[in-house]
């Protein structure tokens, strides 16, 4: 739906004003009875005062946050509170490579979170790949709040042309201390062959919202290897929609968590099986410390006739402390027989034996504990098939790690 | 495999449904409709104490608060229910005091032997008591004599509400609240009899109690209410069967079953659902919904519910257990088959609440022709259940490509200690698997009756044996045209 | 002194008693082999000197060069010298056996005020270590134990002896699941390691494994108590005649 074609819904009127008073819109968020939001209830989100983003009360950025991945021969693009902002991002992407800004476009998604971006967005980023050895290109999102807390929508498209394939890196950073709400739409269409790799990080400061929404389509023989990574904000939701629209095509799609404190995250993804012939798989791992919310909500849907149809999902998540909670509805919703279609959910702690081996061998309990959540976690890291990549998110969560043994006042 | 050769002959004697007769005997009927007199009229009609027609009424008031709040969140469609359009209370005209079984009129014996529910004393297979209830009346109850020597109460509800207030009283509505969803709700206002059990300390009751429901009359509603309260240290196995006559018109099954299981007491409640599921095209049949749900209330208390569901136009059903006593252990163990329009969306809530709490789930779900079967369940661990343990299997079965299998399972988890596991799969019968039956000589509905007995297997295996073999026979019988 | 004393150690499972009074002292450069039927409490006493939760000691005590180490912790004892060779090593997905290695290996250099090992340090050490075990040398690069045979596990335990260097070191039925060859690899292992001031507690069922590490005394477990004790001859009469004799009288 494009920006202008919402005028009937609730959110159009803010589309008419834009820039206009003070987040009109909260009232119109889904509540706790919505079943896609049962777990991720948005009450806070509803009561905190936003003003849209606009030149005028923002906080300059006027360099890099540090600890962003360094991608080697990656392309930058970068947005502060949605904005393209030129001076800090590359000007030439080579061959094959076409990025506009200031795009109006459409979006299948229809969530309530995906209309009110396209009440609000700015204008996109398009994205256009074509050929193959293209550049990887790395976006960097920059939430910096002022006074007052801060609303923005960044809205990306990206196509990928028959036969071509392309890398993106994500990194979705917010200056700290600071209240914004990022809501980022991002539309991703892969042509017949074509292939991506998506890789995206959440690192949203702790008094943050990321509410985002993505949905992919895959045409014939079309490939998406994704990978997401949470390590927090104070409501984080990555919504994924894949949908299969041509035989042959195949999703990996993976992620994981890592919580502490009072962080909310929520992993919501569809994969959906339109069209016989399809594969995907999902791997989802979390970790949740302190008082934190850890969520998985993954749903397989094969349609009618999408015959011999190949679908896997695995969650499993765990507790640190006493404190966090895990709501997990992997879900199955099957119309075609001849189809292999499993998934498998588990919570728990830190398997007793595992840490008893560790410690047989004179390892203190706290570092054991650390090298079995790095473990744990690395499993679905595993699947990240770019080495600079999976070494970056395997550093992110050792950070993270050593950022909760000093929370812990230990050395 | 001369079993299996037995149970496919058996399996090709019986009509679809075999069940579809029509009992002709003369009833008695309460207007069309729903409102406060109805209530009071069935509620006159059972001769109930005061206490007993104001808890109905407080349900029905609170009911009608609740028009626009019928479940919509269950994967079934099916048109708007016209709750005026039902008549709340049917029962056999005969005399009012029947004295000993030889009173019951013959028309219903015959019935029930029809049905194959042995009444008759002689006939009765060793070891299993029987409640019938026939519409909205319990018409018979067998081995009354010894089960009272026991100390056991099994007795129709109503003859409960008179004899025994003082536990009526203390444990109706304590598992389910008459406020508890829309359809309990309505039970609690116009519920007309049902069962109840109260089995004393210690007692490891010799004998299998069973309840079988009929109905009979058009255009009626069968409410009924089932409590079972198993004492300190005491055993239970309880069987619930259910069957009525083939209809146009779709009729409202809305039960409630409360089980209690106090400090090391075991209830093991085992049904067989086989309401009349509708013509192949969808037409008439069985709305079945119903509230079961079990509260462990004691320490190393444990509650498993088993069921199997072929019945029904639409089932929408959730045995549940609430796990408050420490070291309490709650099982359920489904199979759920669905066919031609079927629709059934059923599966459990295990609600941990007490330390070392221990679930298991097992379900297996069949679907074919074009019909929807969905696995709904809920585990949920409390901040205070140190050590919980859930272990949920969830398999479904699809036969043919006209029909959905579902499966949508919610896991909550506050506790750091405790552990929940939960898979699930789909599949079809293979190609292979038939090829290979065939080949040694079985027809292609003696392949998948056996086939799907294998896939549910788990579950069937905990059935009481009479049960068993019942069970196995109506899985072929279900699933009958639905491989071409 | 003895190395590690073992003083009427009384230790319960849930409430069960399963060792009943257990004394034994191993004095340096010595191999003490313990043998018994299932369900002894073999298991038992090695979870208990190693620190595993879920054993209450009821009564008695464990010294190890004089120190009760019943007060430590299981990683405290480890980097005290003990070292348990698991019965059956549990399989680690997503930790590598390399990451594993080196943490254990610096935890103990810490302890004993040694510099750590840095990583090409580690690797060379490594390398040697497999090679002489006959072990590639590119398992440390998968998940702890994830998909090892049987021999593999028992070969990765031996591997981390020698890199640990424990004061005393425990094999719980580590002839368990090994075939004749791994057997041999498994043993000459333990040999190379035995040395004036370390000892060993060898648990096993059967005397085979004896024939390749030769004890210097043998006892008989039996409902929780040592039934018996005598030299290596007495694991020769054992397998000649079981247990039978011993159950009985401690019955």
């Amino acid at each position: 739906m494009k920006p202008s074609e919402i005028i009937d819904h609730p959110f159009g009127s803010a589309y008419a004003m834009r820039l206009g008073a003070k987040a009109p819109w909260l009232g119109h968020l889904p509540g706790p009875k919505t079943e896609a939001w049962r777990f991720t209830p948005l009450r806070t989100l509803a009561s905190t005062p936003f003003v849209p983003a606009s030149a005028s009360n923002d906080v300059d950025v006027t360099e890099l946050p540090r600890g962003l991945p360094l991608i080697a021969g990656a392309a930058r693009l970068v947005l502060v509170n949605g904005a393209y902002r030129a001076d800090l991002s590359d000007r030439e992407f080579g061959q094959g490579l076409t990025v506009s800004t200031a795009q109006e476009f459409a979006s299948s998604a229809r969530s309530p979170l995906a209309l009110l971006n396209a009440a609000y967005a700015a204008a996109g980023i398009s994205i256009d790949a074509a050929g193959a050895g293209l550049r990887p290109i790395h976006l960097i999102s920059i939430g910096a709040a002022g006074a007052e807390p801060l609303a923005f929508h960044p809205r990306l498209r990206i196509t990928v042309a028959p036969a071509a394939s392309l890398t993106i890196i994500e990194s979705h950073v917010g200056l700290p201390g600071q209240t914004y709400f990022s809501n980022p739409v991002t539309e991703i269409v892969l042509a017949e062959k074509a292939s991506l790799r998506r890789y995206v990080s959440v690192a949203e400061d702790s008094e943050a919202f990321h509410l985002a929404t993505t949905t992919i389509s895959i045409a014939a023989g079309g490939s998406l290897e994704a990978f997401h990574l949470g390590l927090g904000g104070a409501l984080v939701r990555q919504e994924i929609s894949v949908r299969f629209e041509g035989r042959g095509a195949a999703a990996r799609l993976n992620g994981a968590y890592a919580l502490s404190g009072r962080a909310h995250h929520d992993f919501t993804t569809v994969m959906d099986h339109n069209v016989p012939d399809c594969h995907s798989s999902q791997v989802f791992k979390g970790v949740a410390d302190g008082d934190s919310h850890g969520v998985f909500q993954g749903r397989i849907h094969v349609a009618r006739d999408s015959q011999r149809s190949d679908a896997r999902q695995l969650h499993k998540a765990l507790f640190l402390s006493r404190g966090p909670q895990i709501d997990c509805k992997p879900e199955l919703e099957i119309y075609a027989d001849d189809v292999q279609c499993a998934h498998g959910a588990a919570t728990g702690e830190i398997d007793h034996d595992h840490l008893f081996y560790l410690m047989s061998r004179g390892i203190d309990p706290a570092t054991a504990r650390s090298l079995l959540v790095e473990g744990f976690l690395t499993e679905a890291v595993i699947e990240v098939s770019v080495p600079d990549v999976q070494a970056h998110f395997i550093d992110a969560i050792r950070t993270w790690l050593k950022s909760r043994e000093i929370a812990r006042g230990r050395p | 495999m001369a079993a299996t050769r037995e149970t496919a002959a058996a399996v090709r004697d019986v009509e679809q449904y075999k069940y579809g007769f029509v009992t002709d005997i003369e009833s008695d009927m309460a207007p069309l409709g729903l409102n406060e007199g109805i209530i009071r009229f069935i509620s006159a009609k059972k001769g109930e104490p005061e206490w007993m027609l104001e808890w109905r009424l407080k349900a029905y008031r609170y009911w009608l608060t609740l028009t626009d709040e019928e479940p919509a969140w269950a994967k079934l469609k099916f048109p708007k229910i016209d709750f005026q359009a039902s008549h709340y209370y049917a029962a056999p005209k005969q005399a009012p005091a029947l004295t000993s079984l030889d009173e019951v009129d013959p028309k219903l014996l015959e019935t029930y032997k029809k049905l194959g529910i042995p009444l008759l004393e002689q006939q009765i297979l060793a070891g299993v008591a029987v409640d019938a209830v026939f519409d909205s009346v319990s018409v018979a109850t067998t081995y009354k004599k010894k089960l009272q020597e026991l100390g056991v109460i099994f007795a129709p509800f109503s003859e409960a509400v008179h004899k025994h207030p003082e536990l009526v009283k203390k444990y109706l509505g304590s598992v389910v609240p008459y406020s508890d969803n829309f359809y309990a709700t309505l039970n609690s206002a116009v519920f007309t009899d049902g069962s109840f059990v109260y089995i004393p300390k210690g007692l490891r009751c010799p004998m299998e109690l069973s309840t079988y429901f009929r109905i009979n009359e058009r255009n009626t509603g069968q409410f009924e209410r089932t409590l079972i309260i198993a004492d300190e240290g005491s055993y239970v196995s309880y069987l619930e069967g259910c069957t009525a006559p083939q209809r146009d018109e779709n009729q409202l099954h809305a039960a409630v079953v409360e089980l209690v299981a106090l400090d090391n007491a075991e209830i093991k409640y085992s049904t067989v659902q086989n309401w009349y599921p509708g013509d192949a095209d969808g037409k008439g049949g069985i709305y079945n919904f119903v509230t079961k749900r079990g509260a462990c209330r004691g320490k190393n208390s444990k509650i498993m519910w088993t069921q199997v569901e072929t019945g029904s136009a639409i089932t929408w059903k959730y045995p549940s257990c609430i796990l408050q006593g420490d070291n309490s252990v709650g099982e359920f163990y489904s199979v759920a088959i669905t066919n031609n329009r079927q629709q059934a969306d059923t599966g459990t809530k295990m609600i941990h609440l007490g330390r070392n709490t221990r679930s298991k789930i097992i379900s297996k779900g069949i679907s074919a022709g074009h019909a929807d079967n969905t696995y709904r369940g809920l585990v949920r661990i409390g901040v205070k259940a140190d050590r919980a343990r859930n272990y949920t299997q969830c398999d479904s079965l699809l036969i043919g490509s006209t029909c959905g299998a579902h499966t949508v399972p919610y896991i909550e988890n506050r506790n750091p200690t405790a552990l929940t596991e939960h898979e699930a799969t789909t599949s079809k019968i293979s190609e292979d698997q038939l090829f290979y039956c065939r080949q040694r000589g079985m027809s292609q509905e003696e392949a998948v009756s056996l086939i799907v007995n294998g896939f549910c297997r788990d579950v069937l295996q905990t059935l009481p044996m009479e049960f068993a073999v019942e069970a196995q026979k109506l899985v072929g019988i279900s699933l009958e045209g639905s491989v071409g | 002194m003895a190395l590690l004393e073992i003083k009427n150690l009384h230790a319960s499972v849930a409430g069960k008693a399963i060792l009943k009074g257990i004394t034994l002292a191993l004095e340096p450069g010595t191999v003490h082999a313990i043998m018994g039927p299932n369900g002894t409490g073999k298991s038992t006493l090695s979870n208990v000197i190693a620190g595993r939760e879920g054993y209450d000691v009821t009564e008695g005590e464990v010294l190890l060069d004089g120190k009760n180490v019943l007060a430590m912790s299981a990683d405290e004892r480890a980097r005290a010298g003990i070292f348990l060779a698991f019965q059956y090593p549990v399989e680690i997905p997503g930790v590598t056996t390399s990451a594993f290695l080196k943490t254990a290996l610096n935890a103990k250099r810490r302890a004993e005020g040694k510099t750590e090992v840095d990583a090409m340090e580690f690797l060379k050490l490594v390398k040697a270590k497999t090679a002489a075990l006959g072990m590639p040398y590119d398992m440390i690069k998968r998940a702890l134990n994830v998909g090892f045979s049987g021999g593999e596990k028992k070969r990765a335990e031996v591997l981390q002896m020698t890199l640990l260097e424990p004061r005393l070191a425990i094999l719980d039925e580590t002839d368990s699941g090994l075939d004749i060859d791994a057997l041999k690899v498994v043993s000459e292992g333990v040999n190379s390691l035995r040395a004036p001031d370390r000892a060993f507690l060898v648990i096993t069922h059967y005397q085979r494994l004896l024939d390749y590490i030769v004890p210097d005394h043998v006892h008989v477990l039996a409902h929780g108590r040592i039934a018996a004790s005598g030299g290596k001859e007495l694991a020769v009469e054992l397998e000649a005649e079981g247990y039978a004799k011993y159950l009985d009288a401690a019955a």
